[in-house]
């Protein structure tokens, strides 16, 4: 830890570009659009791989840029911060219809520019329809989707590919101008489609070089005018930062973090999705920080943390309300071990926890690796940064996930060097396409399906095929028979229809300038979206496996063994929402034990259908060639997935939320204290959740106020790396006080909450996630 | 096999305000005071009666239906709730079986010691990483000796740290046998004048000063708590008297102040009787 650096305030110049980076008005963008519309145009003829090239590089020459004297970390996609930034060849359908909107919408609104409203009306988005993502996918399989929509989410469908964790190592060390030689020697004995490949890596990272050095020209002309001696001197070490930069590789720690910087503002200019993240930034940034002092290197880093929040991804109305506040996803991952095992944390890690005390902003979303040897001081230090409140850093344990991966079939080198993307989804360093949201299958709806003969309860359509319905199932195997054929039957049209996905994104969004920074497409000649990474996955999430023990407990206890409840009164009351049926509803909810209570039969319920569901994936491999897997995580999809599940033999009502995270219990139903919880969430088989698991707990703040008591809390954090569980994360705050800023918004605006993986400001959340945060159970609350 | 029952009214994990670590503090029933500001009133009787909370009763009948001393009524207007006549009560517990909200309860249930350490043992792996262990606490603990005794005893043999919280208010043989089993004696001194504790506990605190004059001689390691109880124990009088006794015991004996819990007086309406503290701030 380094000495003394506990009381290092936050610089003037920190706090400064924090606010104004918050109160700065959003807009949406349509400049980089008209650019790539334009370049679409002149080349019509040619493989879409230049085209997003070409596309690239005139937005990287052509886009006007911005510099802020003050800031010590330049560069963004649009000279607004935090822009809304509209790209066209993934996806239009939405914003066509929301653009009038946009101002005046409740959640996450931007500002728009009548002209601009004007030009992406009557010459953009005509020019793209039918040709975007979104349109082909729909038209070649659009039916098949909704035809499972119900339970099974297919995603990815109108954006590119994010959830990725470049090689910043390799970025750093070489720089673009280092990887674009690299591009140039393979494009001279190359053919055909690899010949495209690697024209078009080189046509990205040649014009990478020429956007830092715009920057460096800008900072000049910036400097020359400016009258503060301070800031000139700052704007001048922007201009020889970034000139350096565009001719070779980082030499110090300032030149590292501007260049990371700049690579996550070209990955976003390519791409334009959710969550690059930068990885394990403590580890490959450490040779950079040797002679740096404390002060400097924190001041910087607090920079970077204030520009991770000056990118945002900008939603539909609908999705924008479960991911309030643009949850981009720039994960950045501290601790761990190293390759030999041993402890990796050193005085970075400590001054990116520091940052995070300095900054509070909801990126970057910040995630501590422990492990048996995590020195004392980091497990107190994360205890001690948690109970401010903002949600982070949420830990996960190496002892559980490192096992994970390798049972994934990763290799013991590349598991070890894991890190975070996004939220929760594990991913290797820098040569790992995990596709990691694939998809999303509501088990719980399979189940309401299974019970009821394959009809929606809510439509009463037939949506699943026929196999039975509770009434006449004679044994609680019937049910699981049934349950099995529901299961099944999704899983293969969900493993086709994810493929068809993938061969779309292959087809329409090539994408060579993140490749070149993705193990091994540079080597291969093939792009990432073709399976060129060393490692191809597809993450499934499995939904939600609180709800289907309890339900399950509730039909084999009080159904099947004992039995207390009739099946049929039980199928009518759940088709009809439990009306008039208040005490079965509560004697299903109280008279049942319910997963996180640390019962034994009832975990183990939930966890033989998530190790069915695990191995159902196997049956298939997906377009690149590689494995699917499983996570268990719902980020916040708990809310819209609930709202199209039936009422659930759990006492669930219909259409309300599921349980939460993905291994949490359901809300308000855990009732014996974290201990309890953590018991029954390590039966649940995490290990073949080599996508990632979620788990949120609420604690009081009181648990917070002086050592003794925060000692308790960081034990916790040393028995979970003993349990087999990957990933937690906590938010520190009282019911009452979540009560009242949801009454009272106005006076609660800075109360950040950690939603699912990823954190918000409370009170821009739907009105429905709030009431589900503030019924998640808080631990440590007086009896 | 041991024989040996007990009455056990709370198992509580996570327990982190009962001694060093996380511990899993197990609530005995039956206490030979009387505290008039007793916060857990369910733990004083050793028989086990019904509670009623009223907050998540949905009203729906079922346990008037059922009781066979017909004992219970469905009143009240327009908020309706079930009323007790608990001089019918014979405690069936037939309207707790078909409670579907659990608002009927027992108030405690009969329990071996084994089964107790079956819970106990779910959290040692939180008592490793922290220190912790189980605290025994009520009532009063050292009311059922032998229960206790032998549970302190289980626990040793696991390698489990023992605390017990105990008034010390019990025989004098019963402290000697069970100290060798306690790693940390949590002792509630309420009040230092011998009149004034029987006044508001029922007994005099003689015998508890002598136990805890025992346990200081054979070197046991010792918390001191005072409950804050407005008027009765928080006076400057009462607290400087037990300082300097404590003092005058041994230098090295912690003494904390425990917080009024306020929520005391909802255990005392569940359990349908009058709180005696509600009484004496009307009068004060």
């Amino acid at each position: 830890m380094p000495k003394n650096f506990q009381i290092i305030p936050a610089s003037e110049r920190v706090l400064s570009l924090r606010k104004k980076t918050m109160s700065s008005e959003r807009y949406i963008s349509i400049g980089q659009a008209k650019i790539i519309t334009r370049v679409y145009k002149e080349n019509g003829d040619l493989p879409v791989i230049l085209k997003r090239a070409y596309s690239l590089a005139a937005a990287l020459n052509e886009m006007p840029l911005a510099i802020d004297p003050e800031e010590l970390i330049a560069g963004n996609r649009t000279p607004d911060i935090r822009a809304g930034v509209v790209f066209p060849e993934a996806g239009l359908a939405w914003l066509e219809k929301e653009i009038e909107t946009l101002p005046s919408r409740p959640q996450d609104p931007f500002g728009i520019r009548k002209e601009d409203v004007i030009l992406l009306k009557d010459s953009i988005a005509p020019f793209w329809r039918g040709k975007t993502l979104e349109d082909n996918i729909y038209n070649a399989y659009g039916n098949e989707l909704s035809s499972i929509e119900k339970v099974v989410k297919i995603n990815q469908k109108d954006h590119a590919q994010g959830h990725i964790c470049p090689d910043v190592e390799v970025w750093l060390r070489l720089g673009p101008s280092g990887l674009l030689e690299i591009a140039r020697e393979k494009v001279k004995i190359a053919e055909g489609e690899k010949r495209s490949f690697y024209e078009a890596v080189s046509i990205t990272l040649k014009a990478s070089c020429n956007f830092i050095n715009r920057y460096s020209e800008l900072a000049v002309l910036m400097a020359k005018e400016e009258q503060d001696p301070v800031l000139r001197k700052n704007l001048y070490e922007i201009s020889v930062t970034c000139k350096r930069l565009s001719e070779g590789p980082a030499a110090n720690f300032r030149e590292a973090l501007q260049s990371v910087w700049f690579l996550f503002v070209i990955l976003q200019m390519e791409s334009n999705a959710s969550s690059f993240s930068p990885g394990r930034m403590d580890q490959y940034l450490l040779q950079y920080y040797k002679d740096t002092d404390p002060d400097t290197a924190l001041e910087l880093i607090d920079a970077l943390f204030v520009k991770f929040n000056q990118i945002v991804y900008m939603r539909n109305a609908h999705s924008a309300r479960y991911f309030a506040g643009f949850p981009i996803g720039f994960n950045v991952t501290l601790g761990g071990v190293d390759s030999e095992g041993n402890d990796a944390t050193n005085e970075l890690s400590y001054l990116f926890l520091k940052a995070q005390d300095h900054i509070r902003l909801p990126q970057p979303n910040l995630t501590a690796r422990l492990h048996k040897g995590s020195p004392p001081e980091f497990l107190d230090e994360c205890s001690r940064v948690i109970g401010l409140g903002t949600g982070m850093p949420q830990v996960v344990n190496d002892e559980s996930i490192i096992p994970s991966l390798r049972e994934a079939g990763i290799s013991q080198e590349d598991a070890i060097n894991y890190a975070l993307v996004g939220c929760v989804e594990l991913s290797t360093s820098g040569n790992y396409l995990g596709w990691s949201d694939s998809a999303m299958f509501n088990l719980v709806k399979a189940l309401e399906l299974a019970i009821n003969d394959g009809v929606c309860m809510i439509t009463g359509n037939r949506i699943g095929p026929a196999t039975g319905k509770l009434e006449n199932f004679s044994a609680y195997e019937d049910l699981e028979e049934s349950f099995r054929r529901q299961i099944d039957f999704f899983t293969d049209k969900m493993l086709s229809a994810c493929n068809v996905v993938e061969e779309f994104h292959r087809r329409h969004l090539p994408s060579p300038f993140l490749s070149s920074v993705m193990n091994n497409c540079l080597n291969t000649g093939t792009d990432i979206t073709a399976g060129g990474a060393k490692y191809n996955y597809s993450g499934i999430q499995a939904i939600q496996g609180a709800n289907i023990a309890d339900s399950l407990a509730v039909l084999k206890k009080l159904v099947f063994q004992e039995p207390i409840i009739d099946k049929s009164e039980l199928m009518e009351a759940l088709r009809n929402n439990f009306e008039k049926k208040e005490p079965l509803r509560q004697f299903c909810i109280n008279r049942c034990p319910k997963y996180g209570n640390d019962v034994e039969w009832v975990d183990e319920l939930g966890a033989k259908w998530i190790k069915y569901f695990a191995s159902g994936l196997k049956k298939a491999r997906n377009y690149r060639g590689g494995p699917f897997h499983m996570g268990l995580y719902t980020v916040s999809a708990h809310v819209p997935m609930g709202q199209n599940v039936g009422a659930t033999p759990d006492g669930r009502l219909a259409r309300t939320p599921l349980a939460d995270g993905g291994m949490s219990p359901m809300y308000g139903r855990d009732k014996n204290g974290p201990t309890a919880v953590l018991n029954s969430v390590a039966r649940v088989p995490s290990h073949l959740a080599s996508n990632g698991t979620l788990l949120n707990m609420k604690f009081l703040p009181s648990l917070f106020r002086n050592e003794t008591d925060r000692s308790k809390f960081t034990s916790l954090l040393k028995t979970f790396i003993t349990l087999p569980i990957h990933h937690i994360q906590f938010n520190v705050v009282t019911s009452e006080d979540l009560r009242s800023a949801k009454a009272d918004p106005d006076s609660w605006k800075g109360l950040t909450i950690r939603v699912a993986g990823y954190t918000a400001y409370f009170t821009e959340l739907a009105g429905d996630l709030q009431d589900e945060i503030i019924l998640r159970t808080t631990q440590g609350e007086n009896e | 096999m041991s024989k040996i029952s007990g009455t056990v009214f709370k198992i509580k994990r996570f327990s982190i305000h009962d001694g060093p670590g996380v511990r899993t503090s197990v609530f005995l029933k039956g206490c030979p005071l009387n505290c008039v500001w007793c916060h857990s009133p369910e733990g004083i009787g050793s028989d086990i009666s019904i509670w009623y909370n009223k907050n998540v009763c949905i009203a729906c009948g079922k346990c008037v239906d059922v009781c066979p001393q017909g004992a219970l009524m469905l009143t009240g207007e327009p908020e309706k709730y079930i009323s007790i006549d608990r001089r019918l009560c014979t405690t069936t517990g037939d309207c707790v079986e078909v409670c579907p909200t659990s608002a009927i309860q027992f108030t405690g249930w009969v329990t071996t010691p084994s089964e107790v350490i079956c819970e106990i043992e779910k959290d040692i792996p939180y008592f490793k990483t922290s220190g912790g262990g189980i605290t025994l606490t009520g009532g009063e603990p050292l009311y059922q000796p032998d229960f206790a005794f032998e549970i302190l005893s289980m626990c040793r043999e696991r390698g489990i740290h023992t605390a017990i919280e105990s008034s010390l208010f019990c025989p004098e043989e019963v402290i000697r046998q069970i100290s060798d089993k306690v790693d940390l004696f949590i002792a509630d001194l309420k009040i230092f004048d011998p009149f004034v504790h029987r006044q508001h506990t029922g007994e005099s605190n003689l015998l508890i000063k002598k136990n805890l004059t025992f346990l200081v001689s054979s070197g046991k390691k010792i918390i001191v708590r005072i409950p804050m109880v407005k008027n009765i124990t928080d006076t400057e009088e009462n607290i400087n008297s037990i300082l300097g006794y404590a003092g005058s015991l041994s230098k090295n004996i912690p003494v904390e102040f425990i917080e009024y819990n306020p929520l005391a007086g909802n255990n005392y309406r569940r359990l349908g009787i009058p709180f005696p503290l509600d009484n004496l701030n009307k009068e004060s």
